[in-house]
């Protein structure tokens, strides 16, 4: 909560780049550095995508614990609260007007059009770091449980990711998709859960609380001060691209799930059942094909044949 | 014939259209409307269409006017369910999500060594017909046969992604054509499309009648003009206008009251490939671009 509104001034607010528009005003991509003494250097992003509001909450706790520990700081931390500030005061996910989306076009230029011109300024920015960590949302369609993603290639990413209190950690071995940000950092870690463009109860705390203990991991912050005792980290499930099993219809109509986000299924079991709207007739039953947890569920319930409807978590922990 | 049909919930089920004329070898397949608001690509494929339906061609030629039926039926550019761009779903797959099901689908129906994707612009941008192929190969010698104002040649790498990039991957020759902008029907651009695709189809033996020859340039050096700053650009040309060094391009003035803020001025001589329509820019967004050099 804000202690008085107006005079919580966040600490060492600086601005990686601004971007004049059109009408005459300016849009910034804003840094919130907290520096102590020499130690890593973590840089935390949200908002590459203007829908998703929760990575920029959990960086909101997780600064607001750094403002109480600034005299105890190890390294550099660098809070990037929001890349697409434009997309996201619309609630958009790609950068309005050009309808770009920002999260295809990393490594950017610094000579290009907007987009391009941040893509390439965080990229210079953060390609130092010891670890980038991105806070991202789902996509609307979508409920995600709490987890995180890393590339298979890069075991200490991995290794820290663990700590980062989620309930599944997936080592991806498939290349990253070109203008991605991790397909120019390959060491990043991926945070994400909740649904796009909204926040979800509990996602945020987990997310923030991970943040906090990896950082804490790091030796960047002390761990006698997280808000929290190290034995309530969740130990996360750890699933390869063999063990995530994407669900999909093969009939068009309302897809009713039967389950919530995160559910232990058996192989067999109904996941949710696509009706046809208007007769009510119910044209197929998805099953699960294999028993593990429910890492996404569709919200949004129209779908065509072959839309995801779930993503499973298969492997044991 | 109806080549694809997906399930839909709600309405019809989503059909892919796919035109056959002639048969036999060799066979050619012209896609267009991959993105829903690509119109004059749709229409410079049905002026073709009437074209063949009164000559025989020489073995195949099949048409696929307009591959994302749903985005044009709302203007948009991508598949509407899921806000999906069909164009990056390539090469697709038969069991995946819906827009790598059409994206499949469309990659079956391509039949032929020789592909061609007929696109129109973006909706900002107004386009002059032209062809763009790989700096080398058959589809340069296509893509000069086609006669278009334009022949920009670039390297393969440009190739690499959406449909054009899939159908290279899967050995085909591959060029695009494209020409006016999206969401609009220019039907001065629609008719040159087709006259180019016209000459494209006699070169690759086809058909017989050829259209009068028509010759553009060919170029690899493009050059993109941007504004510095953000405001109201004024373009001075259109697409096909033969510019001189030092002649004035645009202008961009101050979206509430019109002061001016900077002058676009081009570089080099050459002919205008594209002239931004929508005037409200932000800052770096490309305004003009010039096909430079000819040969």
């Amino acid at each position: 909560m804000c202690d008085t509104l107006g005079v919580n001034v966040p600490p060492q607010l600086d601005t990686l780049i601004e971007i004049e528009l059109p009408a005459g005003d300016a849009v910034a991509v804003h840094r919130r550095r907290f520096v102590g003494e020499v130690g890593p250097h973590v840089v935390l992003v949200a908002g590459v995508r203007g829908d998703t509001p929760e990575g920029t909450r959990v960086l909101y706790t997780v600064g607001r614990h750094l403002e109480s520990v600034a005299d105890r700081i190890v390294g550099t931390i660098d809070l990037y609260p929001c890349v697409n500030p434009l997309a996201a005061h619309l609630g958009a996910r790609n950068w309005p007007g050009l309808d770009v989306d920002l999260n295809r076009r990393f490594p950017g230029r610094a000579d290009g059009h907007a987009p391009d011109r941040v893509a390439a300024a965080l990229v210079e920015a953060v390609r130092t770091a010891d670890q980038v960590v991105e806070l991202r949302g789902g996509h609307p369609s979508f409920r995600q449980a709490p987890h995180a993603r890393v590339a298979a290639s890069s075991p200490l990413a991995a290794e820290r990711a663990a700590q980062a209190n989620v309930r599944a950690l997936w080592k991806i071995e498939a290349s990253p998709t070109p203008g991605t940000l991790e397909s120019v950092l390959p060491d990043l870690i991926g945070l994400e859960g909740g649904a796009g463009n909204r926040l979800t109860d509990g996602v945020g705390l987990e997310l923030g609380d991970g943040v906090l203990n990896l950082l804490a991991v790091m030796g960047v912050i002390p761990e006698s001060d997280l808000p929290f005792h190290w034995a309530a980290i969740q130990r996360p499930l750890v699933v390869s691209d063999a063990e995530v099993h994407d669900v999909r219809t093969g009939r068009g109509g309302l897809f009713l799930p039967v389950l919530a986000c995160w559910a232990e299924v058996r192989e067999g079991d109904v996941l949710g059942e696509v009706i046809e709207p208007i007769s009510g007739v119910c044209l197929e039953a998805v099953r699960a094909p294999v028993a593990g947890r429910v890492l996404a569920l569709r919200e949004e319930p129209v779908v065509y044949p072959g839309n995801l409807v779930v993503r499973l978590a298969a492997a044991a922990t | 014939m109806t080549f694809f049909q997906l399930e839909s919930p709600y309405r019809g089920a989503y059909a892919l259209h796919r035109l056959t004329f002639g048969a036999g070898d060799p066979v050619v397949t012209l896609v267009a409307g991959v993105h829903g608001n690509e119109v004059n690509g749709t229409y410079a494929l049905n002026l073709l269409a009437g074209v063949l339906r009164l000559q025989r061609p020489r073995g195949t030629v099949h048409l696929l006017p307009c591959v994302n039926l749903f985005g044009a039926e709302e203007g948009r550019k991508r598949w509407p369910f899921g806000d999906r761009d069909l164009n990056l779903s390539f090469p697709g797959h038969p069991e995946g999500s819906p827009v790598e099901r059409v994206a499949d689908a469309v990659m079956r129906a391509s039949e032929g060594r020789l592909c061609v994707d007929v696109q129109t612009g973006s909706s900002v941008v107004h386009e002059v017909p032209h062809v763009r192929a790989p700096l080398s190969g058959a589809a340069v010698e296509l893509g000069r046969a086609a006669g278009l104002p334009v022949l920009w040649r670039r390297p393969s790498e440009s190739f690499d992604e959406g449909l054009v990039g899939a159908w290279r991957a899967a050995g085909r020759t591959a060029l695009v054509v494209r020409g006016g902008r999206g969401g609009a029907l220019d039907l001065d651009d629609a008719k040159v499309l087709a006259r180019g695709l016209v000459r494209l189809l006699v070169e690759a033996g086809h058909l017989q009648t050829p259209e009068p020859p028509a010759a553009g340039v060919v170029t690899t050096d493009v050059c993109d003009y941007r504004c510095e700053l953000g405001g109201f650009f004024v373009p001075e040309v259109r697409p096909g206008d033969r510019v001189v060094a030092g002649q004035v391009l645009g202008s961009l003035r101050a979206p509430v009251g019109g002061g001016a803020l900077e002058s676009l001025v081009a570089g080099a001589a050459g002919v205008v490939l594209a002239v931004r329509v929508y005037p409200v820019v932000h800052a770096r967004e490309l305004v003009v671009r010039v096909a430079q050099s000819t040969s």
